[in-house]
């Protein structure tokens, strides 16, 4: 794992060149296991039964808590925008976790991070014009119309802000990780780097995966009321 | 959209951390297209069926306990019921006892007088027996007294007396018994 963000294949597109980097690569295999665990899920789903146990457990619990958690934030009339909510939580999560492993998490690279957050800038606008028609639309030139760049820009802000707190949080633990295995010895790369990740991929991971997640369901279920 | 696209087996730039030109642009449109892909199969593999399942248990739940309640109530009210029917017999019981009793106390009344009555009947025929053993044995005695006397005279007078004598003491004796029977 590198500071650095590498490129790996090369496309063209209306005459651009662009890369596919180590970012999109990392991203698919992510994908590529929370596919597999959900396939799993699905096939063991016919078997479930009425007292859980084991794995049946763990997908019942993760599909009940991230329901009720979103149901407590946005309320019921909202939750149907659960489901896209739970797939940003799980990649930016394992993304997080995968790291442990030496994979580069998707999240250090702000395109990721952004594109997360612009969903959720679609989704505030979506449902604030949805739910709220032209009073959204009026609270953009509150208390008088000059103040509509500031607004404008005020509601811009938020995806970005959201962005680049989980971006940067997550490439800070990257660096200091990667400064670690490079400046040490090959003696102490044993054992003590597991602390690092405990706290960087771990607890940092987790937290600004949740940090992420309810800022975005806070900022759709404001545009929304 | 794609007019071409080729793999090259070129040596690739230097990455980066961070840029904000066509490339990190086109790498958050993949990423989108990554995140609208993952959240499709997850929601359509997962969450919905997971979901549905955990409504469906909880439906069943739901269904179940009310069932139970109802059985429940159910349950109660026939509880209610009994102790009713357990009361009204427990009621009856105490009025059969009590009948009983009554009749047996007038039984008990009825048989007591009867042995009273019969007891007072036999001591009457008791007395009344004794009183004719009484009066026979006194007769009986009467009746050997008088032959023991009239022995007595007969060889008294067969020494002493003659006929003439004989009969006068003889009529005079006997009208002195018929004196004393009449008397007792």
């Amino acid at each position: 794992m590198g500071l650095e963000i590498d490129n790996l294949w090369r496309i063209e597109i209306f005459g651009h060149e662009f890369w596919i980097t180590e970012t999109i690569v990392n991203t698919w295999f992510i994908m590529l296991f929370l596919i597999i665990v959900a396939i799993i899920a699905r096939i063991k789903l016919r078997k479930f039964k009425e007292v859980p146990s084991g794995f049946q457990n763990a997908i019942e619990a993760v599909i009940e808590i991230f329901e009720n958690f979103v149901k407590s934030t946005v309320g019921e009339k909202l939750s149907y925008i659960a489901p896209w909510f739970f797939m940003v939580f799980m990649l930016l999560l394992w993304s997080a976790l995968f790291s442990i492993f030496g994979l580069r998490p998707p999240t250090a690279d702000w395109a990721t991070t952004f594109a997360m957050a612009f969903v959720s800038l679609v989704l505030m606008f979506y449902m604030g014009f949805k739910h709220r028609k032209g009073d959204y639309l009026k609270e953009f030139f509150e208390p008088h119309y000059i103040f509509f760049p500031m607004n404008l820009i005020g509601e811009l802000a938020k995806p970005v802000s959201l962005s680049f707190r989980l971006f940067g949080n997550m490439l800070s633990g990257t660096i200091i990780i990667t400064l670690y295995y490079a400046l040490t010895p090959m003696l102490v790369q044993v054992g003590i780097p597991s602390i690092l990740h405990a706290f960087f991929d771990v607890i940092i991971g987790a937290l600004q995966t949740y940090i992420f997640v309810i800022l975005s369901l806070m900022y759709v279920k404001t545009a929304a009321e | 959209m794609l007019n071409m696209v080729s793999l090259l087996a070129q040596t690739a730039p230097d990455g980066r951390v961070f840029g904000l030109d066509l490339q990190t642009f086109f790498t958050s449109g993949l990423q989108l297209l990554n995140g609208i892909i993952l959240s499709v199969i997850l929601y359509w593999l997962l969450y919905k069926p997971v979901k549905l399942f955990l409504q469906n248990r909880a439906e069943r739940i739901q269904n179940k306990l009310t069932e139970s309640e109802a059985v429940m109530a159910k349950g109660n009210e026939l509880i209610a019921e009994y102790d009713n029917k357990l009361q009204e017999i427990d009621n009856e019981r105490i009025e059969i006892l009590e009948a009983a009793r009554l009749a047996a106390e007038e039984e008990g009344k009825t048989i007591i007088e009867a042995a009273r009555k019969e007891a007072q009947e036999l001591k009457a025929r008791s007395m009344e027996s004794i009183s004719k053993e009484k009066a026979r044995l006194k007769e009986e005695s009467r009746l050997y007294i008088i032959e023991l006397a009239s022995l007595m005279a007969e060889k008294y007078i067969t020494q002493n007396i003659d006929d003439e004598t004989q009969n006068k003491i003889f009529e005079e004796t006997l009208a002195k018994l018929e004196d004393t029977q009449w008397q007792n």
